[in-house]
């Protein structure tokens, strides 16, 4: 993608009136960090960048905004706020559109054509990190790294994310405007974590996921980036009556994990942040990716892909399939 | 007994002697490196840059039953006591944080269930020789051989390792070992020295905090809490995996007829921290609650306790989802009072 077309374009869209800040990804302090932007001027437009670095989902912070009581007088700003996504991202926006978590017209999507995004901890464990932070660029048949002015060309199977492997929308599914070329979609690469969890016996795959969860720190990082987990009165956060436990075992972690994965059910655009930001390592985009084919196999059914589409749990057919249903 | 020298072919036969006590070390579990409690007969290894949760959940669990209660019954019941525990290869950060939170725990009430952990636990630490991509230890008065909070500390010197007595409780668990060891020369002594130096001088990131805590006051209101915080998940990763953050709840929680009243660490970043049963909070956005957590561990812990909360140790910066940079967000703080 043409950064120059990038910041130009988008200290037009802050320049407008009616646009309150627009988010992007800016540069990392590190390594292959790359931390979001928050744009409301073209000197900090100047800042953004589209790189093989940016998995992160901004998605999140359209739901992420506080709103503090305003002092006498003072009437909220109803402006629009202004988001750079991938085609996956895009998902997360229009099932947000679709739940009407968020209403159209507030906000202005700028969509970016996506040939596939590098896994940083995969990177990091090939090319360690340094101080600097890193510069990656796409190239035809992978991308290539490029450090101290030095380059190396990784082959895109090497490092490519997962995520991205299974991607079947690299294309912004909506958009007020596009960057980038369109991509060719690719073959979505067969889905092995979850087979191979699918592989095991139910007393192994129990053990398997009672390993996972017993790790759990609880931090909440999975339910805070996931753009999807947006209510405002969360049953996490629940004292009267305490739901989930604050106690930080096994039980209480299982019913954490498994309430935010049904949560999600029909819900998850598979974007694999909740995996990406857990510190504790938990395969969580497993979980949500096997009840996403569960969705998309027996109902045919893909969230995050038609805004003027139902909403899963909202619609209900009398042939809708259920010869699976004990 | 001060310093002593431990062959490195002896470090099975080390591990052996001290079986009849609880042993602790770093150890590779599913989903990376945590203190784990050694299994007989095992040898742990030293070859570890640092664990993923600091060794403050060994005194300071994240969960712990203070007592249960039944219904019907007046009788509280306390857990059993805790065993004795060695804590091997615990990094000169990581102990220096609790010499740091020791002085909270031991502040207006002393906090017993705290103290008899701490009391219990012998720390052998592990001097780094190849310090992380983001520790800074250096800037806010650690090092990577600094032996404060240490019981004992260990240095690989290549074929051996060199251990350095702190306390007395190190000295005793130096005596019980004594067989394996020998006096540690001159020589020791100085390239234990030169590769502690070496450590010191491969610590890239680096912030003055001159200035720091006596400035944050005047920046209340400053712009810089709003920019670094815009980002800010309100996740609790940055302070769960923080060796200084001591923040807990305590709730009671019922099984049945049966009750346990449990104290489990809490998160300045969540948005329930703080929130009154009014509704109101005092903390109500991200800007106010990233603003408290630089200003707790940078100002009021040093106007409290004459010593920065925070030990350099980089977790927060390698973790943090979202790329919130201490060392950035500290560099941003000096900029303001410039």
């Amino acid at each position: 993608m043409d950064l120059e077309k990038l910041r130009e374009t988008a200290a037009e869209v802050v320049a407008r009136d009616d646009v309150k800040y627009l988010i992007g990804w800016k540069k990392g302090t590190f390594g292959y960090r790359v931390m979001p932007g928050f744009v409301e001027d073209a000197e900090s437009a100047a800042e953004l960048i589209f790189s093989p670095l940016c998995t992160a989902n901004l998605a999140t912070y359209l739901t992420l905004v506080e709103k503090p009581p305003l002092p006498r007088g003072q009437e909220p700003d109803k402006r629009k706020v202004a988001i750079m996504v991938k085609g996956c991202d895009s998902r997360a926006v229009t099932q947000l559109l679709m739940e009407k978590g968020i209403e159209r017209e507030n906000v202005v999507i700028i969509g970016c054509h996506c040939p596939g995004m590098v896994d940083p901890a995969l990177l990091a464990e090939k090319y360690p990190e340094a101080e600097e932070p890193a510069e990656i660029k796409w190239s035809d048949d992978g991308f290539v790294l490029v450090r101290n002015g030095e380059e190396t060309n990784l082959s895109r199977d090497e490092v490519l994310a997962e995520k991205c492997k299974l991607c079947r929308y690299p294309n912004p599914v909506v958009s007020d405007i596009t960057l980038g070329e369109p991509v060719e979609p690719w073959e979505p690469a067969e889905d092995t974590g979850v087979a191979e969890v699918e592989g095991k016996d139910v007393d192994n795959r129990w053990e398997y996921w009672q390993e996972q969860f017993a790790n759990c720190l609880r931090c909440y990082s999975c339910r805070n980036v996931c753009p999807l987990c947006y209510c405002e009165d969360c049953i996490l956060d629940r004292l009267n009556p305490t739901w989930v436990y604050r106690s930080v075992n096994f039980s209480e972690n299982t019913a954490f994990n498994l309430a935010r994965a049904f949560h999600l059910a029909a819900r998850c655009i598979e974007c694999g942040e909740c995996e990406r930001v857990c510190p504790a390592n938990i395969p969580l985009g497993k979980l949500n990716r096997k009840l996403a084919r569960e969705v998309r196999e027996k109902y045919g059914y893909e969230p995050g892909t038609d805004p003027e589409a139902e909403p899963f749990q909202a619609g209900y057919k009398p042939d809708d399939p259920e010869d699976f249903i004990m | 007994m001060s310093a002593m020298l431990l062959n490195k072919e002896k470090w099975p036969d080390f591990i052996g002697k001290l079986a009849g006590k609880e042993l602790w070390a770093p150890q590779v579990d599913s989903n990376g490196l945590r203190f784990a409690p050694v299994a007989e007969g095992e040898v742990p290894s030293l070859d570890f840059s640092n664990t993923r949760v600091p060794p403050k959940e060994v005194v300071f669990p994240q969960t712990e039953t203070l007592f249960r209660f039944k219904s019907g019954s007046e009788e509280l019941k306390q857990p059993q006591p805790g065993k004795e525990r060695v804590l091997l290869g615990v990094r000169p950060c990581d102990a220096r944080s609790m010499k740091i939170i020791d002085k909270l725990f031991n502040w207006d009430e002393e906090d017993p269930y705290y103290l008899k952990r701490r009391e219990q636990v012998t720390l052998v630490g592990l001097a780094c020789t190849e310090p992380g991509l983001n520790c800074f230890c250096t800037s806010v008065n650690g090092g990577p051989a600094s032996t404060e909070g240490l019981d004992l500390l260990m240095v690989d010197l290549g074929e051996s390792y060199f251990l350095e007595q702190v306390t007395k409780k190190g000295g005793s668990l130096l005596e019980e070992l004594k067989e394996l060891l020998e006096e540690a020369g001159n020589d020791s002594q100085e390239q234990k020295e030169s590769i502690a130096g070496e450590a010191a001088n491969k610590i890239k990131r680096s912030i003055d905090t001159e200035g720091i805590p006596a400035g944050l006051p005047g920046l209340w209101e400053d712009p810089l809490w709003q920019r670094v915080s815009a980002s800010c998940l309100g996740c609790g990763t940055c302070t769960y995996l923080c060796p200084t953050c001591h923040c807990f709840d305590i709730q009671d929680e019922t099984e049945g007829q049966e009750a346990r009243r449990c104290r489990m660490w809490d998160s300045c970043m969540f948005r329930e921290y703080t929130l009154h049963a009014s509704g109101h909070n005092p903390r109500s956005t991200r800007r106010e609650r990233t603003r408290n957590r630089i200003n707790h561990k940078y100002n009021y812990y040093v106007d409290k306790f004459d010593v920065i909360a925070c030990v350099g140790c980089g977790r927060c910066i390698n973790l943090c989802p979202v790329n919130i940079d201490i060392v950035d967000v500290l560099g941003q703080v000096k900029e303001a009072l410039r």
